[in-house]
């Protein structure tokens, strides 16, 4: 926020305010030579002169509680006057219901500042009602719905104080939104691993949701991510799962050649090896084969990074070929 | 190609943009007025990165120190106490306060991380610092969880101050203030499904957290805690925040200072030559303006500070000519990074 102070032609500095005159100002001293020096406004200088001259005193009264209003209004970022500020209103029994819809007003105005959210958690933790913070978030977020601070503050309240019932249906809304809504899939994550529970059929239920989700939108980082993220409860992993693989390979069939779609299908086949579970579908062949196509053709600018992989699937491949070797004749030894 | 040679450092534009920082800002710029450390932080390490120490001159050179020390917060006088300890960003609360209210003054972890960074930068020898009450400010402010909140005054936790309390108790080679397995604990918690690290657990995973924490791993030499699993996830999450230059979370626009945070990371876990050097450097320099000097976070917007220094720190860590090598966790130069391990050197003599 910038200093609006020029344009306020009926502001009445601190220093002409008669109910000001017992305070003797403290101007700040940047000392001898400062450097990065920022050529307040006089305003600006004369409200942070009287919040000096306060603090100094440790006045807790009504006239510093607006006092710091104004400071805040200036420089939302000071954390030094947000902290004063919570301090009056313990000291003065102010109605904190009032202090939520002012600051609720400062987000609204300044929604990516750290101070004002941190402000607004402590009101919430005073107060432990968290009735507003759904809405509150909602309305940042329908601003913006990659806010982190916004997604912070709702994860904690909800967290805190188990507001999860409605919140899958948030979720569902905004991805229905917008399907490549990365913060929206976190927090469905989120509400699956705190509320809901990786059970079976809630495993089975999110993996179905991504996968629609990905017929819908095929080169969608955030579907797939979450694709995985649920895999990671499937007692069968990645490869042990014949909805996902086949949903993999009706894709690839189907011409689908999204770089998520290709490195999914090289993980099975890396997962497939380490079990010893090795398919026409899935093995260091066909994973090698997907690593060229990646690096020569849907996904060049990681080329070096799908060369690197390919090499490891090269050496497992070596590997297991020594090993049938030997095998073979430990078997003729046999014989 | 022939474009890739077109594009050019506006070297000596960059060099009177942060000139023009370190002198005097505009009203405009009052909402940083608790943060003016870290504007002096990337206009100096920025004109180091450049090449161009030797542009501030002496008489410049002892106004930043002595502006520096003068905002490192001392040992209560009474008390003896020095849990506030550390630097402030700024003057602003820069006054003598009774026994009641002392704790209003008190050191800003972010502000102590990036004058110290200033001071090595500048050739300063630390010895002006408080040691010992630094590391206790540090100390004063780890939570329970394991991370860390920025100040005593009244202030959330989270990664970014895991990574300066990391820089600030390697920088003065004592981490007596820094509990180590909790923070790694938070940092391997904080690790989301996809494999990113988030600002707190269970958060979206982000590029600039992600470089906190594994900063902080390499720092603390804890990178080893990771599983193979983790370091895989974890390459992966990076590589692909490369569109053409880089982004901080899937599906967000790239942004210039990504090409820092996440090249950071990168070269961290020893795979930044895995990615698109050309098509990282094209975006950077699209960000550029070669008229006045600066980088933006896209292109044809307003240039600042932080975007101008780690777009060029981004740009160095690919080997752009004519900047100096930067040390990727810390966040400095090597020129200075060795100028820190002289004063190490003299510390344990002393000791």
């Amino acid at each position: 926020m910038s200093d609006s102070g020029d344009s306020d032609i009926a502001w009445t500095l601190y220093k002409d305010r008669p109910e000001w005159k017992d305070i003797t100002p403290v101007s700040e001293d940047d000392g001898p030579n400062p450097v990065v020096v920022i050529a307040h406004s006089e305003k600006f200088e004369d409200v942070y002169d009287y919040f000096r001259a306060v603090l100094k005193k440790n006045e807790k009264s009504e006239r510093v509680l607006q006092l710091t209003k104004d400071a805040v209004e200036l420089n939302p970022a000071n954390y030094t006057v947000w902290q004063y500020r919570r301090d009056l209103l313990k000291a003065l029994g102010t109605d904190l219901r009032s202090e939520l819809d002012y600051v609720e007003s400062v987000i609204k105005q300044s929604p990516k500042n750290y101070q004002v959210w941190h402000h607004r958690r402590v009101l919430v933790e005073w107060l432990q009602d968290p009735t507003l913070e759904l809405e509150l978030t909602g309305d940042a977020l329908l601003q913006d719905p990659k806010n982190y601070h916004a997604w912070q503050h709702r994860q904690w309240a909800i967290k805190t104080f188990g507001l999860f019932s409605k919140e899958m249906a948030f979720v569902d809304n905004l991805i229905t939104e917008d399907v490549r809504n990365n913060s929206a899939w976190n927090q469905r994550y989120f509400v699956v691993n705190n509320h809901l529970g990786w059970s079976d059929l809630n495993v089975q239920r999110e993996i179905c949701y991504a996968m629609e989700k990905i017929k819908f939108v095929k080169n969608n980082e955030s579907a797939w991510n979450y694709l995985r993220g649920v895999l990671l409860h499937d007692k069968r992993g990645l490869s042990g799962n014949a909805v996902v693989t086949s949903f993999c390979e009706d894709l690839y069939k189907n011409k689908c050649r999204s770089p998520y779609l290709l490195a999914f299908i090289i993980d099975i086949c890396d997962e497939a090896i380490k079990k010893g579970e090795l398919s026409c579908f899935h093995n260091p062949d066909r994973a090698i084969e997907l690593c060229t196509a990646l690096a020569t053709k849907y996904d060049k600018i990681r080329s070096k990074y799908w060369n690197y992989i390919s090499e490891k699937f090269k050496i497992a491949k070596n590997e297991q070929e020594e090993k049938e070797k030997q095998q073979e004749n430990g078997d003729k030894m046999d014989d | 190609m022939s474009h890739e040679e077109r594009i050019e450092l506006a070297h000596r534009q960059h060099v009177k943009y942060f000139m023009r920082f370190l002198n005097i800002l505009p009203s405009s710029l009052s909402s940083h007025d608790t943060t003016r450390v870290t504007i002096a932080y990337f206009s100096v390490c920025g004109l180091d990165v450049l090449g161009s120490i030797s542009s501030i001159n002496l008489e410049l050179r002892q106004r930043i120190v002595d502006w520096i020390y003068q905002l490192q917060v001392h040992p209560n006088k009474e008390s003896g106490d020095m849990s506030s300890c550390g630097f402030q960003g700024s003057s602003t609360i820069n006054i003598d306060l009774g026994a009641a209210n002392s704790h209003y003054r008190c050191g800003h972890l972010a502000m102590t991380y990036t004058g110290l960074c200033i001071l090595l930068t500048l050739g300063d020898d630390l010895s002006r610092i408080n040691r010992k009450a630094l590391v206790e400010g540090v100390k004063a402010l780890q939570t329970d969880e394991g991370n860390f909140s920025a100040t005593l005054s009244g202030c959330e936790s989270d990664m970014r101050f895991v990574y300066c309390a990391a820089c600030i108790s390697y920088i003065l080679d004592d981490w007596s203030g820094f509990n180590i397995e909790k923070a790694t604990e938070y940092i391997i918690k904080s690790i989301n499904y996809d494999f990113g690290i988030a600002q707190c657990p269970e958060l979206e995973s982000h590029g600039g957290t992600t470089f906190c924490a594994l900063a902080t791993l390499a720092l603390t030499k804890q990178l080893d805690k990771l599983s193979t699993e983790q370091v895989e996830g974890l390459k992966r999450w990076l590589l692909f925040r490369q569109v053409d230059g880089f982004n901080g979370r899937p599906n967000k626009s790239v942004d210039t200072c990504y090409s820092f945070w996440v090249g950071a990371s990168l070269k961290i876990l020893d795979i930044l030559h895995m990615t698109n050097y050309g098509n990282n450097r094209k975006y950077v320099y699209e960000t550029q303006d070669c008229v006045v000097g600066g980088f933006s976070k896209w292109p044809d917007t307003c240039t600042d500070p932080m975007h101008t220094y780690l777009g060029l720190a981004g740009l160095s860590l690919i080997g752009e000519n004519g900047l100096l090598e930067i040390v990727p966790t810390l966040n400095i130069t090597n020129r200075a990074f060795e100028h820190l391990k002289t004063i190490h050197q003299k510390w344990a003599t002393e000791s």
